[in-house]
C-alpha cells in the first residue's frame, strides 16, 4: 500500500477541503481516466482497492496509472476516552482530493474495457467521479 | 490541414475579472492576441463557435476585428477543471508561409504480436511545419511489432513539410510482454493481502468454479462429503 516512507511531523491539521484542483485536471499520461467531481479524502486502501479491481478486470492487458499519493496523516482518539490530554494517535494516509482532479489513468486498452474497469474502481472511492477520455490532442 | 476558421472579435476595453466574468456570461471568451512584435491585443471570441474550432488541434484561425483578418493559432487554453467551458485564450499571430513549432498527437495503428502491450511513452510529438500546413496526428504503425520493440522520434516517418524537434532519441512507443497469468494472480493476492481486502467471488468466477466442477466431478457423489 501506498505509504510516506518518512515524514517531517507525525500528526498534521485537516487538510483544507474547499476549492477546486488547481493542477492534474486534465489526462498526461494514458488515454482514459477518473476525474473527481466531489472533494473528499481518499485513503490508500481506497486506491489500492480501485487499482487491484481495474487490474483484475483488465487481466493482463493495459497500464494503470495513480496520480494521486495519500501524504496527509489523520488522527484518531481511541473510543470511550475523555477529551484532552492530546491529539489522538495516527489512523489512516489520504490523499487530499478536490473537484477536477484525475485520479487514475488507463492506456493500451479498448474504450469499452476502459470503461468498465473504471467503473469498477469508480466503486471503490469516496466521491462522485466521471469517465474522462481524450481526444485528438487535448480533453 | 483543413481551412482557417473564421472568427469575428470584439475589442475588450474593460478588464479585470468583473469584466471577465460579464463577458462569459454572455456566451463569449475573453482573449488576448500578440505575437511578432505587435502589442497585445484584448478581445472577446464568440463562446460556442470559438469551442467547435478548438476541438480541432492546432487549428489555424483567421480573427477579424473590426474588419481587418489576422491569422492566429491558440497557444494556451484556459478551461474550466469540472464544467465544459473554456475560460480564456491566448492567441499568437501568424503568417503565411511562416513555420511554427506546435505539439502534434501520436496515433497509434494495427495490432502487435500477442500476448504484448503497447505503451505510447510520449502523447505528442513537437514538430516545426508551415502555420497553414500544420498535420492533424503522426501515424505511427505497430503492426506485427514484437516484445523488447522500441520507436524512437526519430525513427517515426513525419508528414510531408514537417520537421522534429523532440529528441531524436526520446521513447515514443514501447512494447513490452504481458505478464503472465500466475504471476498477475500472484501479485494481487499479495497486494489484496497486504491491504487487507478480502475478495468476493465474482459471478464470472462463480459460473467458471460451476463449469470445472461439472465438468471435471463426472458424477453426483464426486463432492459429496464422507458420511461414514
Amino acid at each position: 500500500m501506498l505509504i510516506p516512507r518518512r515524514v517531517k511531523h507525525r500528526k498534521q491539521h485537516h487538510p483544507n477541503r474547499h476549492g477546486a484542483a488547481k493542477g492534474g485536471t486534465t489526462i498526461a499520461f494514458g488515454d482514459y481516466g477518473i476525474q473527481a467531481l466531489e472533494p473528499a479524502y481518499v485513503t490508500n486502501r481506497q486506491i489500492e482497492s480501485a487499482r487491484i479491481a481495474m487490474t483484475r478486470y483488465m487481466k493482463r492487458g493495459g497500464k494503470v496509472w495513480i496520480n494521486i499519493y495519500p501524504d496527509r496523516p489523520i488522527t484518531k482518539k481511541p473510543a470511550e476516552t475523555r477529551m484532552g490530554s492530546g491529539k489522538g494517535s495516527p489512523e489512516w494516509w489520504v490523499a487530499n482530493v478536490k473537484p477536477g482532479r484525475v485520479m487514475f489513468e488507463l492506456a493500451g486498452v479498448t474504450e469499452p474495457v476502459a470503461r468498465e474497469a473504471l467503473r469498477l474502481a469508480m466503486h471503490k472511492l469516496p466521491m462522485k467521479c466521471r469517465f474522462i477520455q481524450r481526444e485528438g490532442g487535448d480533453i | 490541414m483543413s481551412d482557417t476558421i473564421k472568427l469575428v472579435a470584439e475589442k475588450r476595453t474593460d478588464f479585470g475579472k468583473g469584466a471577465a466574468r460579464k463577458i462569459r456570461r454572455a456566451n463569449k471568451i475573453p482573449a488576448v492576441m500578440y505575437g511578432h512584435g505587435t502589442d497585445p491585443i484584448h478581445i472577446s471570441l464568440p463562446g460556442h463557435a470559438t469551442m467547435m474550432a478548438l476541438k480541432q488541434a492546432n487549428a489555424l484561425l483567421t480573427i477579424v476585428i473590426e474588419g481587418d483578418e489576422q491569422l492566429a493559432l491558440a497557444k494556451d487554453v484556459q478551461r474550466d477543471a469540472i464544467k465544459p467551458v473554456i475560460d480564456h485564450i491566448d492567441l499568437v499571430v501568424v503568417r503565411k508561409g511562416e513555420k511554427v513549432t506546435v505539439d502534434v498527437s501520436v496515433h497509434l495503428e494495427g495490432e502487435a504480436a500477442p500476448e504484448t502491450n503497447v505503451t505510447l511513452d510520449r502523447n505528442v510529438l513537437e514538430i516545426e511545419a508551415l502555420a497553414t500546413n500544420i498535420p492533424e496526428n503522426v501515424v505511427v504503425s505497430v503492426e506485427g511489432l514484437r516484445a523488447g520493440t522500441q520507436i524512437l522520434a526519430g525513427a517515426i516517418e513525419l508528414p510531408e513539410g514537417a520537421t522534429l524537434v523532440t529528441d531524436a532519441e526520446a521513447l515514443v512507443v514501447n512494447v513490452t510482454q504481458q505478464v503472465s497469468e500466475e504471476a498477475l494472480e500472484a501479485e494481487l493476492a499479495d497486494l489484496e493481502a497486504e491491504a487487507g481486502i478480502e475478495r468476493e467471488e465474482s459471478d464470472d468466477d462463480a459460473a467458471e468454479a460451476a463449469d470445472g466442477a461439472s465438468t471435471g466431478a463426472g458424477g453426483e457423489s464426486a463432492e459429496k462429503p464422507d458420511e461414514s
